[in-house]
């Protein structure tokens, strides 16, 4: 099973609605497969603080809220690769 | 002013920046409420070739409470789509627009207007057509023909979203120069020489979103009210803006894309609260902030920087009892925050609950008057400000006087408020032509063709 597939999404749509939180538990490394419920559409991901592990996801009128030290540490170390 | 380029961030963003609201029941149509929601704060009228119109990036809302919560129960919300006719020219119209649905109209607007009650929305209209902006002479010669023919109605309601002229008037250039109020010159610490007020907004346009509805429409009770007394009759107005909660500039397109929720970043209730009692390093935080979330502002409200400023400004004896006057400012807490709880005012209230919240509060029972007085409240008159507000209103006027001390009476029966307190003004009055006596109640914008330059005089 991926590591993707054991995660479980909560969202929550609409304008003026409480993002959604999501805590994730982080399986090991390998490499992801889409799922049926994957998005379809731009993504926007944003960390604010490198420090924890709150990852912020922009899909269309949504904000998604994920707990996820291994993904943030991901994008981290992507992100400063550069 | 009222609101205009209130705040630091706000200031640059003016299609999301709301100017003005007005909400009042008229003569005209007794049983209805109006409500008018400024956007596009000094449109120059000549200012082509990229005309003003309503960002289709952006949501506006106007939000009603008809209970105690403070919250929207009621909101109006209103997205707008642009279009391109012809690609290829560089031209806002390509001849006379003689109707709104003329192919020479080359950049029309249409938006969609959705009702949302209880978590329920309805789509009350879509694909609505604004009228173009005055651009001139030749381009819109009939415009008050172009501006009825953006009149929609569905059902019982009434809606209009386009340019239209600027009712509100104040005098900035003396106000935001040390307080300066011209008629008033040779008091102020730094004397000049009297002036009748300049009114800074005099000839520039706005983009007004206008909605006329029954007033069983927006009361708790969804009936018309008219016992004045009861809570049920009054209801909290005010207007938001939102925008994607990110943007990302999109080079291909050349213009920015959003992702994720519409957040809030403009509001506005009852006039000058931004513009004159909040800090400048709130105001943008005041601006995203939802109106029952106020209490942390109350602070500002109860102590005016403005009413401390007067009597440095206007020295001796000029506002001494003002000075003298240490209190919390409890009359500008209710007019402001709470409305006017029964027995301070004979046969008057429009209290909303004890929660501390901006919103203009319009007393739906109270029947509209046939001869306004534009001083509202203070002049006796109920249906105007802080009673909703009407077109006419001078909240500028009645603002300034109310924080000069004339309104502490309401509270505190000992106080004598200073002779200057009733007497303050910055001599600025509406523009006839600003006003119209039917929807949506503000007059046809300035045209371009038609607008002379102004003067300036940087010694």
């Amino acid at each position: 099973m991926s590591d993707l597939n054991r995660r479980k999404l909560l969202a929550v749509t609409g304008m003026g609605a409480v993002a959604g939180s999501v805590a994730l538990v982080a399986g090991p490394a390998s490499a992801a497969v889409r799922r049926s419920g994957s998005a379809q559409e731009p993504v926007v991901a944003f960390v604010e603080d490198h420090d924890s592990d709150e990852l912020r996801l922009m899909v269309g009128e949504r904000e998604l809220v994920v707990h996820d030290r291994d993904l943030v540490t991901r994008l981290l170390n992507a992100a400063g690769g550069f | 002013m009222s609101s205009h380029r209130e705040a630091p961030e706000m200031a640059k963003d003016p299609v999301a920046d709301s100017t003005d609201v007005y909400a009042f029941v008229s003569p005209d149509k007794p049983d209805t409420v109006k409500i008018i929601a400024n956007y596009i704060p000094l449109q120059q009228p000549d200012g082509g070739p990229n005309f003003y119109e309503f960002g289709d990036d952006v949501a506006y809302d106007i939000n009603i409470s008809h209970t105690t919560r403070a919250r929207a129960d009621i909101t109006y919300r209103f997205h707008f789509t642009t279009k391109i006719r012809n690609p290829k020219t560089f031209l806002y119209n390509t001849g006379p627009i003689e109707n709104i649905r003329d192919e020479t109209w080359n950049r029309p607007q249409f938006y969609k207007v959705t009702r949302i009650e209880n978590g329920r929305s309805v789509v009350l209209g879509r694909g609505l057509t604004c009228p173009p902006v005055n651009v001139g002479t030749r381009s819109t010669p009939e415009y008050a023909k172009l501006a009825r023919q953006a009149v929609h109605t569905r059902g019982k309601r009434t809606f209009f979203a386009g340019q239209r002229a600027d009712a509100f008037h104040v005098d900035l250039g003396s106000i935001f120069d040390l307080g300066g109020l011209r008629p008033f010159n040779k008091a102020h610490a730094i004397p000049l020489e009297k002036m009748d007020g300049i009114n800074s907004v005099q000839a520039y346009n706005v983009h007004s979103i206008a909605i006329q509805v029954p007033i069983s429409d927006l009361t708790r009770k969804h009936n018309r009210p008219t016992d004045v007394m009861s809570r049920s009759s009054v209801i909290g107005v005010w207007t938001d803006a939102s925008r994607r909660k990110s943007r990302m500039f999109d080079s291909r397109k050349g213009k920015y894309v959003g992702h994720g929720p519409y957040v809030q970043v403009s509001r506005l209730g009852n006039p000058l609260v931004n513009e004159v009692l909040i800090p400048m390093a709130e105001k943008d935080a005041w601006n995203a902030d939802a109106p029952r979330e106020d209490k942390r502002y109350a602070k500002y409200v109860d102590k005016p920087e403005l009413a401390g400023l007067l009597p440095v400004l206007y020295p001796g004896d000029t506002f001494a009892n003002l000075r003298a006057y240490k209190k919390p400012r409890a009359d500008l807490n209710a007019i402001l925050l709470t409305g006017i709880p029964s027995g301070v005012v004979d046969g008057f209230q429009n209290y909303t609950g004890p929660i501390e919240s901006d919103m203009l509060r319009l007393n739906v029972a109270v029947p509209p008057s046939k001869d306004e007085n534009k001083l509202g409240l203070i002049g006796k008159d109920a249906a105007g400000f802080p009673n909703g507000r009407r077109v006419g209103d001078d909240v500028v006027t009645i603002e300034l006087r109310a924080i000069a001390g004339v309104t502490i009476p309401l509270v505190d029966k000992d106080y004598k408020p200073d002779g200057a307190a009733s007497a303050v003004e910055d001599g600025t009055s509406t523009d006839p032509k600003t006003v119209m006596g039917s929807f949506p109640y503000l007059g046809t914008p300035g045209g371009g063709y038609q607008t002379k330059p102004g003067t300036t005089d940087s010694k």
